[in-house]
């Protein structure tokens, strides 16, 4: 029925200079993250502080950066982007970065997914 | 809207790839493009220098074909190379997706409003129809590419989204001008600059909205658009519905989705995404530099690739030689394409000129291949003498990329 109503709009709109565009309302559902963070010591604060504003893909993409790296993109997040990152917590995660990226240099190609 | 077709993506996908690889033999579908390999199970090597390089071509996503995913949440799909040897249109269902925060799911047409404040005479909030009927509606081929584009060949590496070459697509946009909808309000004098905002508004308190501005003489051009169409359909949300600016000839970071939101300024833009992001350096740098002066990253220079051959595809020794790619000017119209390579340099054929903002094919025919292609690539230059670069030169962000991409070919 519905798709009937826009092709007449359609044709009616034919012999006008400015078409009929119809706005209908419209939703999508997302698909589920499955990506998941490696094992390894800091991975629960990483979950806790890193990740309800992105997918941990954004993390787990980055090229291999040093210590000093992480230490300000952790800061970045807090200072520019206003996360609510537990200070007790960073160096914890930033470790776990480290580790988790030492880890993806030895096995070439490196998934970034996590999988 | 709702395409709803990922109930059975999974399916699909596995098909898809069981076609591509079945065709590895010949055809069409003979070589996946560039560098890009596809590794089975779901993968994909974009290639990108010491790692990590693997991505996902899945979850499937509402409305999407096979997808580079970067990221779920929030949407970062990146176009695989393969897409763009298939014409200079990229269908809606393979063009990239690129959103900083959440994106909303959801969209009410009717309580849907586009306020327009500011330096205006008369601040208005527009319903969708007022926007449909704010002016003749235009047609505009146009590319659409993230300033970020290709940021993972970045040499040295630099953080941030690691895309491929994929974060770019040409479609056909359908809208009012800009200028037509700013005349609701009327422009006030002084004006400086036009501000958008969209429906991603971050749920952190504090936290920049992903907020652009172009300055005023760009809004009143005659291409610049508040668009609804994309290749003949409305906007997918993914790609912005209900409205997207258009700014042909202008990095995506400006072509703001979800549109609510146009503001007239009347000095600079001190905004995050304007004063403190999306710049580059006006001099060269190098990784060592720290506080050089920077620039909003504005205009798109010229880029083309080699779409018929993968890197280190075998080529037949005394027969001829087919090449094909996608070239494109940037903020001015493509003059020419050459295929360059050590002692190497052939003027290419152009495909027929959609606009001067969209995609052009090119293509050579070299009669008689007398040995190893090493090192070749294609190298557009655009009307206004801008040719691509033999190197790239760096920048903090791996901003506009545009340097030769070249690949070897293997004669035997
Ligand atoms: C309040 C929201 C928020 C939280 C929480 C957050 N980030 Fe981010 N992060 C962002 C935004 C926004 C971006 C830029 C998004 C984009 O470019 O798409 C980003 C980007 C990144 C990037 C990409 C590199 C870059 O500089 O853009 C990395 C890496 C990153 N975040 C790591 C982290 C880590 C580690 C944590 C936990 C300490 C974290 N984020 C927590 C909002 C957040």
């Amino acid at each position: 029925m519905k798709h009937w109503a826009i092709i007449l709009v359609g044709l009616l709109a034919g012999c006008d200079s400015r078409p009929d565009v119809v706005f209908a309302d419209a939703a999508i559902t997302l698909p589920d993250d499955l990506t998941e963070l490696p094992p390894g010591p800091g991975r629960q604060a990483v979950v806790e502080n890193c990740t309800a504003c992105h997918s941990p893909s954004t993390m787990l993409q980055q090229p291999q950066v040093p210590r000093a790296k992480w230490e300000s993109i952790v800061g970045k997040m807090i200072e520019t982007y206003k996360a609510p990152v537990d200070e007790k917590a960073i160096p914890d995660i930033v470790d776990y970065f480290v580790a988790v990226q030492a880890a993806q240099a030895t096995n070439p190609g490196g998934s970034a997914a996590g999988q | 809207m709702a395409d709803g077709n990922d109930a059975n993506g999974t399916a699909r996908s596995r098909l898809t790839r069981r076609a591509l690889l079945a065709g590895a033999g010949g055809g069409v579908l003979a070589a996946p493009v560039l560098a890009q390999r596809l590794i089975g199970d779901g993968m994909i090597d974009l290639g990108l220098p010491g790692g990590p390089s693997e991505r996902p071509l899945t979850p499937r996503f509402p409305g999407k074909g096979e997808m580079v995913v970067h990221r779920v949440r929030p949407p970062v799909l990146e176009t695989p190379m393969a897409v763009f040897d298939q014409g200079t249109i990229t269908p809606n269902d393979r063009f990239f997706v690129r959103w900083n925060w959440d994106m909303p799911t959801q969209i009410n047409a009717a309580a849907h409003r586009v306020a327009v404040g500011g330096a205006v005479r008369q601040p208005v909030s527009l319903t969708l129809d007022d926007i449909a009927n704010a002016g003749d509606h235009v047609d505009v081929v146009a590319i659409n590419q993230c300033a970020g584009n290709g940021r993972g060949f970045s040499q040295p590496r630099v953080t941030g989204g690691q895309w491929g070459n994929g974060a770019m697509g040409c479609a056909r946009w359908t809208g009012v001008r800009l200028k037509d909808v700013l005349a609701k309000a009327g422009v006030a004098d002084g004006a400086a600059r036009v501000r958008f905002a969209g429906l991603d508004v971050p749920m952190v308190d504090g936290a920049p909205q992903f907020i652009k501005s172009i300055p005023i003489d760009i809004a009143m051009r005659d291409d610049v658009l508040v668009a609804w169409g994309m290749n003949g359909e409305s906007l997918p949300l993914l790609h912005g519905y209900p409205l997207r600016i258009v700014v042909p000839g202008w990095f995506s970071t400006y072509w703001v989705k979800m549109l609510s939101t146009i503001e007239v300024l009347t000095g600079d833009d001190d905004s995050y995404y304007v004063a403190k992001t999306y710049r580059v350096p006006t001099a060269p740098v190098t990784p060592q530099d720290k506080g050089f002066e920077t620039v909003p990253i504005t205009a798109m220079p010229p880029r083309s690739f080699i779409t018929s051959h993968a890197d280190g595809a075998v080529i037949a020794l005394g027969q001829p030689l087919e090449l094909r790619g996608i070239a494109m000017g940037g903020d001015a119209a493509l003059a020419k394409v050459d295929l360059v390579g050590a002692g190497l340099e052939l003027p290419c054929e152009l495909g027929p000129d959609e606009g001067t903002y969209g995609f052009r094919r090119w293509s050579l025919r070299i009669p008689e291949v007398t040995g190893d292609l090493a090192q070749i690539g294609a190298r557009a230059t655009n009307a206004n003498g801008i040719t691509q670069p033999a190197e790239q030169a760096w920048n903090p962000s791996g901003y506009a990329r545009n340097v030769i991409e070249r690949i070897s070919l293997r004669a035997q």
